[in-house]
C-alpha cells in the first residue's frame, strides 16, 4: 500500500546517485536503487532557461530496521527533491 | 578498464533528426578515450565519408551502418498518398492530423487500417493469428520499426548496395527496408544467392520455424556475428522484437527473433536504456530473450545528442520532420539521455540493464566491444585519396588507354592546325607525361567520349574551368580554347603535386542538361553512373519556417516572419535583428519571437534535405554501387549519397556537367535567326574581332550578355574598353571579389589608359605580367612569377600558391620563396615581390576559366549587335541573366525592336521574332555612318584611337532591332499548363473566340486572363484604351462576358455547333487578321445562348490594361508603367535615365523607376552595400546606397516596387555614369500624396532631412589580407519585394491617371 505525499526533502547523493535523505525529521540510508526514470517536461512551454527535466528514483531505504520503498523526485529547473510516495 | 565503443549514433546526417557533425562526435569519442565510433545514420551513409575522415583525424576506427525504418509490408511497396509528402508547410499540417485517425492508403498509417491488419503479419510470418495489434500512432517513436545494420569490417560494399537496394524497393526518400532484403546482401562471402532477385524469397511458412536450433550459416561464425564481409543486425527496442518484448508478448518476440536469425547470419540484441519510463524494463526483459536464445547482446545509447542540451533541438527536428507541432505524443525522445555518454556512464548503464550482476555487466560490455572491433573498417579502404598512390577508381575503357589518348591527340594536332608548330608539340609531349605518370590517359579519354555524345546530339557545349589551360583538353576536343593564345598553363589544372582527380567542368544547355544525363547513363548503363547529391542545410528563412510551424505558429505569419529576413545565415537571426536597418524598422524583436528566433538559430547549418547537385556526374566503372550508396533523385536519375566532397575522397571520376541558361538562350536565339532571316549562323566560327561587337561593349549597352550586363560590370566595361578578346579576359577577371577587393582594378585601369607608367618589380618578370600592365590578376600570372623567380618549376608553383589561401601555408609559402629565390634578385627585389603576391594571396582568378568564360561573353555580344531581336527572343525565353524580364523587353524597345502584344494567331511556346514593316536590309554598314556626317567625318580625329572612342560615342543603339518585333508567348500567362500551350498551338489559326475555346479547350481562367491582355484584340478587332464606350463595338469585357457563356453552355451539355458557326465567321484567309468591318462572330449561333450586345460593358481603361499585363504577364507590354507617372515626375523634376550621361559630376539629382535588380555584394570596405538598379523605361539607373544612408532607405528600398532616390552623379567614363544614393522614397507613396495633398506635399516629403539614423551593425569579417566584407553581404537572391503590387494606385477608381497613350 502506497501513500502520495509530495513532501520538500533533503538529500545527498554519490555520483549521482541518492545515498541518504531526511524526512520528517528522520535521517534514511539508501540500500538499493530499485528503479530509476527521467521525465521530459514540454520544456516549450516552460520558462526559458529551464531545462525542464525530472528525474525519479525508486529505492530501497531504512530509518532504522525496516527497510520501505520511496520514490525520490529531483526537478533539474528548482534542483529541489520530493518525497513523492512511500511504500509500508 | 577498455573504453566503450558506440555502436549506434545518428549525426546531423540523419536528416531533421541528429543534431551533432561526424567530426564534433569524433572528437568527443577521443576526449572521452574512446578508441571505436560507430556512424549509423538514418536511411542512408550521408555522412559515412565525413565520418571516416573525422575518424582518420581523430585517430580512433570507425565502425558503419544504418540505422533502417522497416517497411510495414514484406516486399510490398507501399503506396504514398499525395498529401503525405507535401512540401512542409503549416498547410499540410491538417493534412497530417486528419489521417492520424486512419487514411486509408496513407504510407504511415497503413497498419492502423483494416486492410493492412493482414498485411503487417506478413511480413512477421505467419502471426497473423497472434491476434490483432494496437493501431499504430502516426508520429512519435512507435510510428515506425526500425533496425541498424552494421557493416562487417569487409562488409562496406555489401551495406553500400542494400542502401541502394532498400531505397529502390521503397518510395523515393523513403526506403523500404525488408527482412528478405537484408537476407539477400548480409549473407557472406557465398554471395547474395539471388542476385538483384527481389521476388518471392522462401515462403514465410517454409522458413518459420519452431525449432530454436541454430539456423543455417553460424558454423563458420562462433561470434554469432555473421561472416567477416557480412552484415549485422542490430535489433534494439525500436525493431519488431523490440516492440514484440516490450508489449511482453514473449512468444510472439522469440518467434520474431527466430525469423532473423533464420534469415540472417549475424543478429545481435540491442539493449537501450535512455533512463525513459519504461526503458530499463524493456532492455532487462531484451537481455533476458537474448540470454535464453543464445543471441548476442550488445548495449549502445542510440546516441542523437552531443550534449543533453541538444535534446530541444531535436524535438523540434523530430515536429519538423513529422510536419507537426511540438507535442509530446509525436516526439521521439523521452529523456534528453540520448547523448553520446562516457564509459562510465555507459558502465552505469549496464549496471541498471543488468541489475547489478557484474558477471552479466562484463558479458554485456565483452560482447559489445567484440562486435565493434569485428566491425571495424580502416578508414583509408573508404578515402582513397589518403593512399599512395591514390586508388581512383575509372571507367573502364576497353582497351589500353594511353596509345587510345596519344593518337587523339595526334589526330587533334591535324585538325587544329597545329602539327607545324613546335610549341605545341612541346607542351604536348610535356602534358602527356604529366598524364600518363598519373595514369590518367583513362579519365580524358572517358571525358571526350561524353563531350563528343553531347556534341553529335547537337548540343551548344563549352568547357569551363581551369580545364581550359591544358592543350590536350583542346587537341581532343573536350574544348574550344587554345591554351597557347591566351598563355594558359596547365599546371593550374594537373600538376605532378596535385592529389586526386582533375576537375573538368562542360557547360551545356541548361534546357537540355537533363539530355546530356541521359547519354551519359545510356554510354556507360545505369549501374556505372550516378548523379552527385548535395546537403541543403537549414539557413535562416527554412529554419524560420521550421521552427515556426513546429511552435505552432499560424502558417501565414510564419511566412511573413521568414520572408522579412534576407538571405542569411541561420545563426545571424538574432544579430541581424539589431544589425539591419529594414529589420530593425520591423520591429520583429518586439514580437514576442524570441523562443523561436533562438530555435532556429540552433538549427543553423544542419542538413535539412538531400537534393540533386546542380551539375556533379559520377561515372564509373561496374564496382561504383560498391563504393557509394544511391538511391533516386526526384528526376528518378540515380543519385549518389555522396556529396562532392566525398566522391573527390572517394576517388571517383565526377564530371562537372553545368546548365547555362545563356547557351540555351544562344541555341535559340540562333534557331529564331534560321527562321525568320533564313541564315545559318555558326557561332563558334565567328571572328572574334569584331568592331561593331566591341563598339557595342565599350557604350556598356551590355544588358542580356552573358558576365557583362551587371551594373559594376556595365561601369567596368566603359571604363576598360575591351577591343580584344584578351581584353575581355582580363575584364572578366578583374571583376571577382579578390582583385576587386585587393584593389587592383584601379592600377591596371591607370596603366592602360597610359595615365600611370608600367612598372615590374624586377625586369625579368616583364614576360610574365605585361599582359596586365604589371598588375597580378591571374593564378597563372602567380605561378610564373614564382617559375621565374624561383627556377622551381610550375607544378611547384601551384603547389606554393594553393598554401597562400591560409596564414599559416602563407608563413611557409613565404619561408619557401626567400630560402629558394635565385641569387640574381636582390633583397628588395625579393620582398617586393613576395608582397605582390601576398597581396593576391588566393585570391584571383584562373585566366583559363576567364578565358573559357570569354568566349560565351564575347559570342552573346555579337548576337546581341547583328541579331538583336533573335538574341533578345533567347534571352526573355530562357532567362540567363540577372534582371527581370522586363529590363531585357526595355532594352529591346531602346534598341529598335518593336514588342507585340499576345495574339492567340500569332503566339507561340516561347517568345518568336516576327518582322515588322518592310524586310530590312542587313546592316553591313556601322551604324555611326548612318549618323550625321558630321560626327563621323570630322576632320580633326585621325587617329585609330580616337576613331574607335567617336564610334563608341556614337553608337546609336537604336538602330540594332530595327524592323523586328518580338511576340509575347502564350506560356508567359500566369498559370498556363504546358498541355494548354500545346493545344493553343496546335489549334492555329483560330476565327473567334468560340472557335479558340472550342479547339484548345483552355481552363476558364486563362481563357479570361487571355482576354484580358488583348490575345483576342487582333481577332476581334478591338481597340482599348481609347474612349471607354464606342457604340456598338466590342470590348474585352465583352468578350470576358462570353466567356462566361461559353463555359455555361459547354457546362449544361449544349454542343457549341461549330458547323452553324461557320456561316458567320466568314472566309478568314491564313496569315490576315480578321476582316475588319465585318461584325465579328463571338456569340454562339444557337438561339438560347444568352447574348451579349457588343459595348454593353465599358472598355478596360490604359490603366486597367497594365495592371492585367502585370498581374498576368509580369510585364508592362501596352506602356510602361512609369509612363503613367510622367506629369508627377515632371512635377518634382526626375531626371531621365537617358539624360543622366549630361549631368555634371557630382550634381544631386532625383530619379525614379521601377526596381529591377538589388544586390548586397561583398565589397572591400566591408560595409553592406546594397546595388540597386531602377528602370525608368529609357535605360537602367544605377544606385548605390553606402551604409550611412541605409539607417532611413533600407526600408524603402527593399519594400518598394517603384521608386524615387536622390542621389549624386558619379561619372566614371566616357558612357559610365552611376549615382551614390542620398534618400529614397516610395513612388506609390509620393503618387497617393500627390492626389490628395497636390505637388506642396509631394515637395514636403521630398525635402525631409530625418537625423541620421543608425546604418548597418555586425562585425566585419576580416581576411588576413586585410580585406573585410560585411557578415551580410554576398547572400544570396534578390532581397525584398520584386513583384508589382496588384494595383498601380492607393487613390480610387475614378482617378486612373493618364488617358493618352505614351
Amino acid at each position: 500500500m502506497s501513500r502520495l505525499y509530495g513532501d520538500p526533502i533533503e538529500v545527498w547523493t554519490r555520483e549521482g546517485q541518492p545515498t541518504q535523505f531526511v524526512w520528517r525529521d528522520r535521517l534514511y540510508l539508501v540500500r538499493r536503487v530499485l528503479d530509476q526514470w527521467v521525465v521530459a517536461r514540454e520544456w516549450w512551454k516552460t520558462r526559458e532557461g529551464d531545462p525542464g527535466e525530472r528525474q525519479f528514483w525508486r529505492v530501497e531505504a531504512s530509518p532504522g530496521r525496516d527497510l520501505g520503498s520511496y520514490e525520490l523526485r529531483f526537478d533539474t529547473a528548482s534542483e529541489g527533491w520530493l518525497l513523492l510516495r512511500a511504500w509500508d | 578498464m577498455t573504453s566503450f565503443p558506440h555502436l549506434h549514433v545518428s549525426s546531423a546526417y540523419s536528416m531533421r533528426y541528429g543534431t551533432a557533425f561526424p567530426h564534433a562526435l569524433a572528437r568527443r569519442a577521443a576526449e572521452h578515450g574512446m578508441d571505436i565510433l560507430a556512424l549509423t545514420d538514418r536511411d542512408g551513409l550521408y555522412g559515412a565519408l565525413k565520418h571516416a575522415q573525422a575518424c582518420a583525424d581523430a585517430r580512433i576506427s570507425p565502425v558503419f551502418g544504418v540505422d533502417f525504418a522497416l517497411a510495414p509490408f514484406a516486399g510490398a511497396v507501399p503506396a504514398a498518398s499525395e498529401e503525405d509528402h507535401g512540401p512542409l508547410s503549416g498547410s499540410t499540417r491538417p493534412a497530417s492530423q486528419r489521417s492520424r485517425s486512419a487514411a486509408p492508403g496513407s504510407n504511415r498509417s497503413a497498419p492502423a487500417s483494416g486492410a493492412s491488419l493482414a498485411g503487417a503479419p506478413r511480413a512477421s510470418g505467419a502471426l497473423g493469428a497472434s491476434g490483432p495489434r494496437e493501431a499504430r500512432p502516426r508520429t512519435g517513436p512507435d510510428a515506425e520499426d526500425r533496425v541498424t545494420v552494421l557493416a562487417r569490417s569487409g562488409g562496406w560494399s555489401r551495406l553500400c548496395r542494400l542502401v541502394t537496394a532498400a531505397h529502390y524497393a521503397g518510395v523515393r526518400g523513403e526506403p523500404a527496408l525488408t527482412r528478405d532484403l537484408v537476407a539477400e546482401w548480409a549473407a557472406g562471402s557465398s554471395g547474395p544467392s539471388s542476385f538483384g532477385h527481389q521476388g518471392p524469397a522462401p515462403a514465410p511458412g517454409a522458413s518459420l520455424s519452431r525449432d530454436p536450433a541454430r539456423p543455417r550459416g553460424l558454423r563458420g561464425s562462433e561470434s554469432g556475428f555473421g561472416p567477416d564481409d557480412g552484415l549485422v543486425v542490430l535489433l534494439g527496442p525500436r525493431s519488431d522484437v523490440g516492440r514484440a518484448v516490450a508489449a511482453r508478448r514473449d512468444e510472439h518476440a522469440r518467434t520474431l527473433l527466430n525469423l532473423w536469425r533464420s534469415d540472417v547470419r549475424g543478429v545481435v540484441i540491442e539493449l537501450v536504456d535512455q533512463y525513459g519510463y519504461r526503458d530499463a524494463t524493456t532492455a532487462v526483459r531484451m537481455l533476458a530473450l537474448a540470454e535464453e536464445s543464445g543471441v548476442p547482446a550488445v548495449l549502445t545509447n542510440a546516441a542523437r545528442y552531443l550534449d543533453p542540451a541538444d535534446h530541444q533541438t531535436g524535438d523540434v527536428l523530430d515536429a519538423a520532420r513529422q510536419l507537426v507541432p511540438l507535442h509530446p505524443r509525436h516526439l521521439d525522445r523521452t529523456t534528453s539521455h540520448a547523448y553520446l555518454k562516457s564509459t562510465d556512464e555507459m558502465r552505469r548503464v549496464a549496471h541498471k540493464v543488468c541489475g547489478g550482476d557484474q558477471v552479466r555487466v562484463n558479458r554485456l560490455l565483452h560482447t559489445t566491444r567484440a562486435l565493434a572491433e569485428a566491425c571495424v573498417i580502416e578508414p583509408k579502404d573508404l578515402l582513397a585519396l589518403r593512399n599512395d598512390p591514390p586508388g581512383l577508381h575509372l571507367p573502364e575503357i576497353g582497351r589500353d588507354p594511353v596509345p587510345l589518348l596519344r593518337h587523339r591527340c595526334e589526330d587533334g594536332l591535324d585538325d587544329r592546325g597545329l602539327r607545324g608548330d613546335r610549341n605545341a608539340r612541346e607542351r604536348l609531349e610535356s602534358e602527356l607525361n604529366i598524364i600518363e605518370k598519373k595514369q590518367l590517359s583513362g579519365y580524358f579519354m572517358a571525358v571526350v567520349g561524353i563531350t563528343d555524345k553531347i556534341r553529335h546530339m547537337g548540343i551548344r557545349c563549352a568547357i569551363r574551368g581551369s580545364g581550359a589551360g591544358s592543350l590536350v583538353n583542346y587537341l581532343i576536343g573536350i574544348g574550344e580554347v587554345n591554351p597557347l593564345h591566351h598563355g594558359l598553363l596547365m599546371e593550374r589544372f594537373l600538376s605532378e603535386g596535385r592529389i586526386g582527380l582533375p576537375d573538368i567542368d562542360i557547360d551545356v544547355e541548361s534546357a537540355r542538361r537533363l539530355d546530356c544525363y541521359k547519354a551519359i547513363y545510356d554510354m556507360y548503363g545505369e549501374a556505372r553512373v550516378a548523379c552527385v547529391s548535395m546537403m541543403e542545410t537549414y539557413r535562416a528563412r527554412s529554419a524560420l519556417r521550421d521552427v515556426g510551424g513546429a511552435m505552432g505558429l499560424p502558417p501565414h505569419e510564419v511566412d511573413a516572419i521568414a520572408k522579412a529576413f534576407p538571405h542569411i545565415r541561420a545563426r545571424q537571426i538574432t544579430a541581424s535583428l539589431k544589425d539591419l536597418p529594414e529589420l530593425r524598422e520591423s520591429r520583429l524583436d518586439e514580437a514576442g519571437l524570441g523562443r523561436v528566433f533562438q530555435l532556429a538559430e540552433k538549427l543553423d547549418g544542419l542538413p535539412r534535405h538531400i537534393a540533386l547537385h546542380p551539375c556533379g556526374v559520377l561515372v564509373g566503372n561496374s564496382g561504383l554501387r560498391d563504393r557509394t550508396p544511391v538511391e533516386r533523385s526526384a528526376l528518378d536519375f540515380p543519385m549518389s549519397q555522396f556529396d562532392k566532397d566525398d566522391v573527390e575522397e572517394a576517388g571517383l571520376l565526377k564530371l562537372d556537367v553545368l546548365g547555362v541558361r545563356m547557351q540555351s538562350a544562344m541555341a535559340y536565339t540562333l534557331t529564331e535567326i534560321k527562321r525568320v532571316d533564313d541564315v545559318d549562323v555558326e557561332l563558334d566560327a565567328v571572328a572574334q574581332d569584331d568592331d561593331d561587337t566591341y563598339d557595342m561593349i565599350c557604350a556598356s549597352r551590355t544588358l542580356g550578355c552573358f558576365q557583362i550586363e551587371s551594373p559594376g560590370q556595365r561601369e567596368l566595361v566603359a571604363k576598360l574598353e575591351p577591343r580584344t578578346m584578351d581584353d575581355l579576359i582580363v575584364d572578366i577577371s578583374l571583376f571577382r571579389p579578390g582583385p576587386v577587393n585587393s584593389d587592383m582594378v584601379t592600377p591596371y585601369l591607370e596603366s592602360r589608359h597610359g595615365w600611370r607608367a608600367v612598372s615590374y618589380p624586377h625586369p625579368s618578370l616583364r614576360a610574365a605580367l605585361t599582359e596586365t600592365n604589371g598588375v597580378v590578376v591571374f593564378h597563372e600570372q602567380v605561378l610564373k612569377i614564382i617559375d621565374i623567380m624561383t627556377e622551381a618549376g610550375l607544378s611547384e608553383a601551384e603547389k606554393v600558391r594553393r598554401s597562400l589561401g591560409d596564414p599559416a601555408g602563407r608563413e611557409v609559402a613565404r619561408e619557401w620563396f626567400f630560402a629558394n629565390v635565385r641569387p640574381v634578385y636582390d633583397r628588395a627585389t625579393v620582398t617586393r615581390a613576395w608582397e605582390v603576391l601576398d597581396a593576391f594571396g588566393a585570391f584571383g582568378f584562373c585566366k583559363a576559366h576567364a578565358a573559357a568564360f570569354a568566349l560565351p561573353t564575347y559570342q552573346s555580344a555579337w548576337l546581341k549587335r547583328h541579331h538583336a531581336a533573335a538574341f533578345f527572343a533567347g534571352v526573355l525565353t530562357h532567362e540567363p541573366g540577372m534582371y527581370p524580364q522586363r529590363v531585357i523587353i526595355d532594352e529591346a524597345r531602346q534598341c529598335g525592336v518593336t514588342i507585340l502584344p499576345l495574339d492567340v494567331n500569332r503566339s507561340s511556346r516561347h517568345w518568336t521574332v516576327e518582322r515588322v514593316g518592310p524586310a530590312p536590309l542587313r546592316l553591313s554598314v556601322r551604324p555611326s555612318s548612318l549618323g550625321p556626317p558630321s560626327s563621323s567625318d570630322s576632320p580633326d580625329s585621325p587617329g585609330e584611337e580616337n576613331g574607335y572612342r567617336r564610334r563608341v560615342r556614337d553608337f546609336r543603339a537604336e538602330d540594332l532591332g530595327r524592323g523586328y518585333g518580338l511576340r509575347v508567348p502564350f506560356s508567359a500567362v500566369k498559370g498556363v499548363s504546358e498541355a494548354e500551350v500545346d493545344r493553343m498551338v496546335a489549334g492555329q489559326p483560330y476565327t473567334s473566340l468560340a472557335d479558340f475555346w472550342d479547339r484548345a479547350r483552355p481552363s476558364r481562367p486563362i481563357i479570361e486572363r487571355l482576354v484580358q491582355v488583348g490575345g483576342f484584340d487582333a481577332l476581334h478587332s478591338l481597340r482599348p484604351g481609347g474612349p471607354r464606350w464606342r457604340e456598338g463595338e466590342l470590348t474585352r469585357r465583352d468578350l470576358v462576358a462570353q466567356v462566361g457563356v461559353l463555359e455555361r453552355a459547354s457546362a449544361s451539355g449544349v454542343k457549341a455547333g461549330s458547323r452553324a458557326r461557320k456561316g458567320y465567321t466568314g472566309e478568314r484567309h491564313p496569315g490576315s487578321r480578321a476582316p475588319v468591318d465585318e461584325q465579328p462572330a463571338v456569340q454562339l449561333p444557337l438561339g438560347f445562348a444568352e447574348r451579349i450586345e457588343p459595348g454593353e460593358l465599358p472598355e478596360m481603361t490604359e490603366t486597367e490594361m497594365v495592371e492585367a499585363e502585370l498581374e498576368i504577364l509580369g510585364i508592362d507590354v501596352s506602356r510602361h508603367v512609369m509612363s503613367f507617372h510622367d506629369d508627377l515626375l515632371d512635377a518634382i523634376g526626375v531626371v531621365r535615365s537617358r539624360d543622366l550621361l549630361a549631368q555634371r559630376n557630382g550634381a544631386e539629382v532625383l530619379v525614379a523607376g521601377v526596381k529591377v535588380a538589388t544586390q548586397t555584394p561583398a565589397v572591400r570596405s566591408g560595409q553592406r552595400v546594397i546595388f540597386t538598379t531602377l528602370d525608368d523605361s529609357t535605360g537602367p539607373v544605377d544606385l548605390t546606397f553606402f551604409e550611412s544612408v541605409q539607417g532611413r532607405c533600407a526600408s524603402t528600398v527593399f519594400g518598394s516596387w517603384l521608386m524615387v532616390a536622390r542621389g549624386v552623379i558619379r561619372r566614371t567614363g566616357t558612357r559610365a555614369v552611376s549615382m551614390r544614393a542620398v534618400d529614397c522614397w516610395n513612388l506609390v507613396d509620393l503618387d497617393a500624396a500627390w492626389r490628395k495633398d497636390g505637388l506642396e506635399a509631394v515637395l514636403a516629403l521630398l525635402e525631409r532631412r530625418e537625423p541620421q539614423t543608425e546604418g548597418v551593425g555586425g562585425r566585419r569579417i576580416e581576411y588576413a589580407n586585410g580585406f573585410r566584407i560585411s557578415p551580410y553581404s554576398d547572400i544570396g537572391p534578390t532581397p525584398g519585394v520584386v513583384t508589382p503590387p496588384r494595383r498601380l494606385w492607393h487613390a480610387s477608381q475614378g482617378s486612373s491617371g493618364p488617358t493618352q497613350a505614351a
